[in-house]
């Protein structure tokens, strides 16, 4: 009886395969992606040339939860590419990853690389980076803003005073938007080992750095009138829409990385000139500098996945990334000329001097990195909605702390 | 005569033993089943494959939620568990009222529509056609806050114009306190054609002169529809109704994800969804203890519907219901405005997505679907990809494997169960009405353990069994109400002609062929609509569902593109339901529980 059903099976092997357009030259290569959009467009840009055939699958920000169900299911993609390195040192451990060798993982700087080591080996490659600490404003509107965190918040309250055009957007609805802006005030503010010590659990999330941090953001996105049409719409705003708002002038400027070039040149009104970007206002500590990026790892087992990892870190295949506009990689063997416009950005990313901090809740373990509704994405979400009650950063503390003391349980477990 | 004749065989006594009294041959018992081995060699596919891929997963899951992670008994410490971690209750009530106040809403709202025999029914049943994921696309733009863009807020946001709300102050159906209601509606829109369908063949299958006789006796319009239409018949229907649809909102999975901001997310999440997220689709643990929770739910509310709909669904109409009483129907003048108003609400969010695909992505995210410019080229970029073109034979080729596998393996069984009904016959119906209910992220991890003992985990094989034990036990239960309806006159010529076992299935079976369309088309409507199997067992190729959703993470900048991608894909499964509409409401009608 099980012979029926092996037919029945092989049958539809048979009928599958061959429609599927991809018999004679075996399973594609498979990667798992977050990107969607015109990031997604143009990731299949760059796999088109790959001379074997490449199944890209966009799983959105709930990717733990897609390659965890499916490695359990042993289907799991030959390569997957996550901005949330903390995947990848998890993983590792588990033993679900196979190690990136050498000469590639040689062709980043030393500091990109020591991201990806979990210990002592190295188990991912960097695919794109960003350059997260960037404000961006229309240059036909206004001038540079300023580099100072109090003149900065002055100068939001000015504008929203003046009534003309909201001086902020955001993308609230991605709370990944509300954690850059919460690590750019954090490196500004916090002395050596602190920022990275939210990672490790050595510094906690209701002292005073963060405490601090929080109540100066809230000092900004209090002020009435700072976002196009309040703070209830900017949390359904999402954040390549933000863009677009700064683009069509609704609002003067944007805080985010250096992908909003992309999306800002594809909505650029007739005869405006592009935005340009500055960077985030420094905090006491000094001008914070926020990288993150999207780092590829390649799953046990698959030699594919090696191979493709290999072709995807040499500089040709980065071109299209290029020729798009917005995009950087870490990757020391193209030249920061290479990028235009984007030159000295691009430089500052692999300078070892200027002392870049990675993304920290790419960083976080477990839920409380997010994804969408869960950690600290939600709390600073709520946080947002709630900034004119008392007791906003207080709550948001408390919550915190709870949040990182279950995940290091999770972790645990 | 309103019920045609039917064959089913009654039970009767003789010489004080219970026999089966066919119109064919002797009584069953006394033949102690001849053709009992047959019949077990017509149902073992289905056996391996439910077996195999549905209730070894269930129990697997009940056990896991029971254990440790080292396998010993540890009691309801992992129910504890999951109910102490924040947010369980809040995502299990929400889940609790999207199964009790969506049906409601659907049977009410299905049966006004019904009553009123206005609006087309075609209308109704295509969004059924629809994938979710692209209703869900489709009713994130209608609610997109920028009024420019979606309608739904502009209508909202002129509703609460007219209470004094100022336009900046008015909800919004994305923000956390409407998400909900958001969602339901999208839910509802999709699921009315099921409701609308059934109470109109219910409608049509009662006795006219039952209201009749109730209004001679001095009875109002609350006492016919009480006496005349509600006890004899509607209330076992509406049952019924409920339960699919109760049922049916464990689906809204694809709905959430798709719709809700990641800042409503949480306060949109039902209990599939938080699993989703947080259980890492581990199959041990609090996770599996929510799992068996809502296992446990769903069995509740099969029983329910079992008990309270046995026999409910009505035959198919045996001629075209008389224009009696017509006059009567349109004196109300509710039921006059309800059609229009519905047709209306029911085609704008479509309208919204068909002209935000007619825009480029720039229009479309600036202006909104209402600029006057129309172009081409959302579709243009679409079709460029070439991940498109082979997602959608992909696609295809496995929504035709299925749809074919599927009736191979139900019609034997379906034929088994309805004309050799060998013993365990009933049990195996309540199986099957059991096993069409499960859900299939609740089972996942267990589903996986077995296609990685037959080395299958991964492949597109994998990916289809999965399909066809999902829509097999549908199929069966559809198959063996139809071949239980074929004739007597023709199973007997069967018999005649058939000198084997097979010979007569096989003159049998095509007496069935308008059900076998009927499930045909739904099985492949329903696989090429899929996103949560494709998401949970997909390995080389990309379903349209999984591909959809991937391009849904930013809205606004991609909406042209988006909706163009999104209606594309719908055009096969609406092509194939609106081609056999008939056989399908047909198909639907004589359904599931019988």
């Amino acid at each position: 009886m099980t012979s029926r059903r092996a037919v029945l099976g092989g049958a539809l092997g048979a009928v599958v395969a061959g429609a599927g357009g991809c018999g004679g030259s075996g399973r594609p290569v498979q990667v798992a992606v977050v990107w969607s959009g015109g990031e997604l467009v143009r990731f299949r840009e760059v796999v088109r040339q790959y001379p074997q055939p490449v199944d890209v699958v966009s799983t959105r920000n709930d990717i733990d939860a897609f390659l965890s169900a499916r490695y359990r299911a042993g289907n799991q993609p030959d390569v997957a590419i996550v901005p949330q390195i903390s995947l990848i040192a998890d993983y590792a451990r588990r033993g679900w990853l196979q190690p990136v060798p050498p000469e590639v993982t040689g062709r980043f700087a030393d500091n990109w690389r020591a991201m990806l080591t979990v210990d002592g080996r190295e188990y991912g490659a960097w695919v794109k980076a960003a350059h997260k600490s960037l404000v961006w404003y229309s240059p036909d509107r206004q001038g540079p803003p300023p580099d100072t965190w109090p003149a900065f918040v002055s100068l939001v309250r000015e504008l929203a005073g003046a009534g003309r055009r909201a001086p902020l957007a955001i993308g609230a609805a991605d709370g990944w938007v509300l954690t850059d802006w919460l690590e750019n005030l954090l490196i500004g503010l916090a002395a050596d080992g602190q920022y990275q010590g939210l990672v490790d659990g050595a510094e906690p999330w209701d002292g005073p750095l963060v405490r601090t941090a929080l109540t100066e953001l809230a000092a900004v996105w209090a002020i009435p009138g700072a976002f196009p049409d309040g703070i209830g719409r900017a949390l359904i705003t999402q954040q390549e829409e933000s863009v677009i708002q700064v683009a069509e002038g609704r609002a003067a400027m944007v805080v985010e990385g250096d992908f909003v070039a992309a999306t800002a040149e594809r909505f650029r009104p007739a005869g405006a000139t592009a935005l340009t970007a500055a960077r985030f206002p420094a905090g006491p500590r000094g001008r914070p500098l926020l990288v993150a990026g999207d780092a590829a790892m390649v799953f046990a087992g698959s030699r594919a996945g090696a191979e493709l990892l290999e072709w995807l870190t040499r500089p040709e295949s980065f071109r299209p990334w290029i020729a798009a506009g917005g995009y950087l990689s870490p990757n020391t063997l193209i030249t920061p000329d290479a990028y235009g416009p984007a030159a000295a950005r691009a430089a500052e990313l692999s300078d070892p001097g200027g002392a870049p901090r990675f993304d920290l809740s790419d960083q976080l373990r477990g839920s409380l990195g997010g994804p969408d509704g869960l950690g600290s994405w939600k709390i600073l979400q709520d946080f947002l909605a709630e900034v004119n009650r008392p007791g906003a950063v207080d709550r948001a503390c408390r919550r915190l702390v709870r949040a990182a003391a279950q995940a290091r349980r999770e972790a645990g477990s | 005569m309103t019920r045609p004749a039917r064959t089913r065989p009654a039970p009767a006594r003789l010489l004080g033993e219970t026999v089966v009294i066919d119109d064919v041959g002797p009584g069953r018992r006394s033949r102690a089943y001849p053709s009992g081995g047959f019949a077990s060699l017509l149902l073992v596919p289905i056996a391996l494959l439910l077996g195999g891929i549905l209730l070894w997963p269930v129990g697997r899951t009940v056990q896991a939620s029971l254990t440790g992670p080292d396998g010993r008994w540890v009691g309801l410490a992992n129910f504890r568990i999951a109910l102490a971690a924040e947010g369980t209750w809040e995502v299990l009530g929400r889940t609790v009222l999207w199964a009790a106040v969506v049906p409601v809403v659907v049977i009410a709202l299905g049966y006004l529509l019904a009553a009123s025999r206005r609006s087309g029914t075609l209308l109704l049943l295509a969004p059924m056609a629809l994938p979710l994921v692209v209703t869900g696309v489709m009713f994130r733009l209608f609610y997109d806050p920028d009024p420019a863009r979606g309608t739904g807020t502009a209508v909202l946001t002129a509703l609460a114009g007219l209470f004094g709300v100022p336009a900046g102050a008015a909800p919004a159906w994305l923000g956390p306190d409407l998400i909900t209601v958001a969602l339901m509606s999208a839910f509802v829109w999709a699921w009315i054609g099921l409701p609308v369908v059934v109470f109109r063949a219910a409608l049509d299958a009662l006795p006219a002169d039952l209201a009749d006789a109730v209004r001679a006796s001095g009875g109002g319009r609350l006492d016919v529809l009480r006496d005349a239409l509600w006890r004899p018949l509607l209330r076992r229907t509406a049952a019924i109704v409920f339960a699919l649809v109760a049922l049916g909102t464990a689906r809204a999975f694809d709905l959430i994800l798709v719709m809700a901001p990641g800042s409503s997310l949480d306060e949109a999440a039902n209990l599939a969804v938080r699993v989703w997220q947080t259980s890492g689709s581990a199959t041990t643990g609090p996770a599996a203890a929510l799992n068996t929770l809502w296992l446990v739910a769903l069995g509740i509310g099969v029983v329910a519907a079992a008990a309270g709909g046995r026999q409910a669904w009505p035959p198919p109409a045996p001629a075209p219901a008389p224009a009696r009483a017509a006059a009567e129907r349109t004196r109300w003048p509710v039921r006059r405005a309800l059609p229009v108003l519905v047709a209306l609400l029911w085609a704008v969010p479509v309208l919204t997505l068909v002209a935000t695909s007619l825009h480029s992505p720039r229009e479309a995210a600036i202006r909104g679907w209402t600029a006057a410019s129309l172009r081409l080229s959302s579709y243009r970029e679409v079709l460029a990809q070439d991940e498109v073109l082979r997602s959608f034979l992909f696609t295809a080729a496995l929504a035709l494997s299925v749809t074919v596998l599927v009736i191979v393996v139900a019609l034997p069984a379906g034929y088994a169960l309805a004309r050799l009904r060998p013993p365990g016959t009933s049990a195996a119906g309540a199986l099957l009405v059991a096993a069409s209910a499960v859900p299939v992220q609740v089972v996942a991890g267990p589903i996986n353990e077995v296609l990685a003992r037959v080395g299958l985990a991964g492949t597109s094989v994998g990916l289809g069994l999965v399909h066809v034990a999902l829509g097999a036990p549908f199929a069966v239960l559809v198959l063996r109400n139809a071949l239980a309806d074929v004739p007597g006159a023709r199973i007997r010529a069967a018999r005649i002609a058939g000198r084997r076992e097979w010979g007569v299935f096989w003159r049998t079976a095509p007496a069935a062929a308008p059900a076998i369309i009927a499930v045909a088309v739904l099985e492949f409507v329903q696989v090429w609509n899929d996103f949560v199997v494709g998401l949970l067992f997909g390995g080389s190729g990309t379903p349209l569902g999984l591909m959809v959703f991937g391009q849904t993470r930013q809205f606004v900048s991609n909406s042209g593109t988006l909706a163009a991608f999104a209606l594309l894909a719908s055009v096969p499964p609406l092509l194939v339901i609106v081609l056999a509409r008939r056989q399908v409401i047909a198909g639907l009608v004589s359904g599931a529980v019988r």
